[in-house]
This record gives C-alpha cells, structure tokens and sequence, in this order.
C-alpha cells in the first residue's frame, strides 16, 4: 500500500515537472494570404471539410484543443503538427509551382481514400474531421477536377 | 535514264534515311524540349527503373498498395496533371529515402540504388514534371 501511494506521488510528481520541459507549439497565422480557401472558389462543402478535416495539422490556422498543453501529450500534437505543416501546408498553397500543387493533390486522393488522412489518432479527439466513405470520394473527386484544372 | 533516276531515288532514299539516324540519335532531353513535351524514360534511368521500382510499380504486380499508387507500365496513358503529381511525387520519395522501402532493399539488396542512380532518378523525375508542366 505504501509503495503505490510512493508510486503515485512520484508519478504525480514527473508529470508537474514535465510541464516545465519547453515544448515550441507551432504558430498560429489566421490571414494567410496564399491559403488554398482564400485564393480559390472551393465547393462549400469541400471547404469545410478541409477545414474541419485537415487544416488543424495542415494550414497555420490550427486549433489548439485544452490537452494540447499539457505534456506529454503537448509533445505528440506539436509534433503532429509539425509533420503535417511541413509536409502540406494550405496556408502556402498558392505559392507553390502547378508542379508541387500536381503533386500535393495526387497525393490528398491517395491518403484520404486510403484512410489514412485524416490520422485515427486525430479523430478519436476530433469528431467533426471524422469523415464518411462518401465525403471522402467527394473530396478525392475535387482534387482530381482541381489538378486538372490547373493543366487546362 | 533510267540509270539517272534509280541514281536519284537511292540518293533520295539516302537522305531520309541520314534524317532517320539523326531523329534517333537525338537525346530524351532535346525531344521534349519540343512544344508539346511527352513522357520519355532514357536507357540509363529505365533500367534503374527496372531493377528497383517496376517490380511492384505495374498492374500484374501482387503489391496491392504499390501498384495502387503508381503503375509504369500505364503511365502514359495518365492524365497530363497525374503524370506531373506522379514524377514529382517519384523526385520526392526517392530523395528522402522513402522509395524503395527498406522490406524491399532488405529482400533484394543487390537492386538497391545506388546514391548515383538514385540521384540520376530524382533529376530525370524533376526535370520530367517540370517539361510536362504548362506554364504558370
């Protein structure tokens, strides 16, 4: 009994103290004037489920949710979103070459019909990104028309 | 006569026949720096294609995963903006090391690239997608 009660307290304890290990949370940007939404007339419901979907890890707008700020979960989020802005980041998109915008696209239909985009981990937590097999085609749907699009 | 103009068919059939040889000899680079740039692989980076990515990259391939991202063998009959996000794609994956996958370099070492060609592949893959590529 004695040594759970030592063996909470040292639990509690590591975790006040992980709290102090500095943890650079990503910026968040709202006005990005090269962001895919702003510059382009997207379909309503393609917009929002991009926002709501993908643009917390991939865009400057993200949403910090309450547990992003405490670690060690901070740590998982922060890099998630670091991964997700570097790999793909729609706050950006307009400046990029038709080239990389051929290729981010590809790309989107490949992950989301794979279900791999938006990540499981994520929507455990965000029930709104979770998105159903229709919307997902629909959202593959528009990145094909968009990529061709850029090549007519 | 009819010596002069069998003489004056074999010269003319000469002459198409040196245009011949010198459209062959031409390089991939010079055949799609024409107007309308098409989809070309040369010799050296077919065979690197080859050796470490046709494997799983066609449609008889039992690599689901793979060949459901990318098939060589019906490339060109992609759409032009599929073919450009595909290179770019293919210059991005090879360069960060991504492609070819480690289960496949721990298979089948001997096909794994080498930096050279791998470096070969990436420039071939860039400078594709951005000849395929129209103007911004």
């Amino acid at each position: 009994m004695k040594i759970l009660k030592l063996l909470i307290l040292i639990l509690i304890i590591s975790v006040v103290i992980i709290q102090f290990i500095p943890n650079d949370k990503p910026e968040v940007v709202l006005a990005n004037e090269n962001d895919l939404i702003y510059n382009n007339q997207l379909p309503e419901n393609i917009s929002v489920m991009l926002k709501e979907s993908c643009y917390d890890c991939h865009s400057n707008e993200t949403v910090y949710p309450w547990y992003s700020h405490v670690a060690p979960v901070s740590w998982l989020v922060v890099k998630d979103i670091r991964d997700g802005r570097k790999e793909l980041n729609f706050s950006f998109w307009e400046s990029q070459s038709k080239m990389d915008k051929a290729k981010h696209l590809d790309n989107i239909i490949d992950e989301v019909l794979d279900e791999n985009m938006p990540m499981p981990i994520y929507t455990i937590m965000h029930a709104n990104a979770k998105l159903t097999k229709e919307e997902r085609q629909l959202l593959a749907d528009w990145a094909e028309r968009h990529a061709e699009s850029l090549f007519e | 006569m009819k010596k002069i103009l069998i003489f004056m068919l074999t010269l003319v059939m000469g002459f198409m026949f040196v245009n011949f040889t010198i459209e062959d000899k031409k390089t991939p680079q010079d055949e799609v720096k024409s107007e309308a740039a098409t989809y070309s692989v040369p010799d050296d980076v077919q065979k690197i294609l080859d050796n470490s990515c046709v494997g799983c990259h066609n449609s008889d391939s039992k690599n689901i995963k793979g060949k459901g991202k990318l098939k060589f063998d019906e490339f060109a009959d992609m759409k032009l903006h599929k073919q450009v996000g595909k290179l770019a794609d293919i210059a991005e994956v090879v360069k960060e090391g991504d492609m070819p996958p480690s289960k496949f370099i721990k298979n089948y070492p001997d096909r794994e690239p080498t930096a050279e060609e791998k470096e070969k592949l990436v420039k071939w893959a860039n400078e594709m997608a951005k000849q395929l590529t129209p103007a911004e």
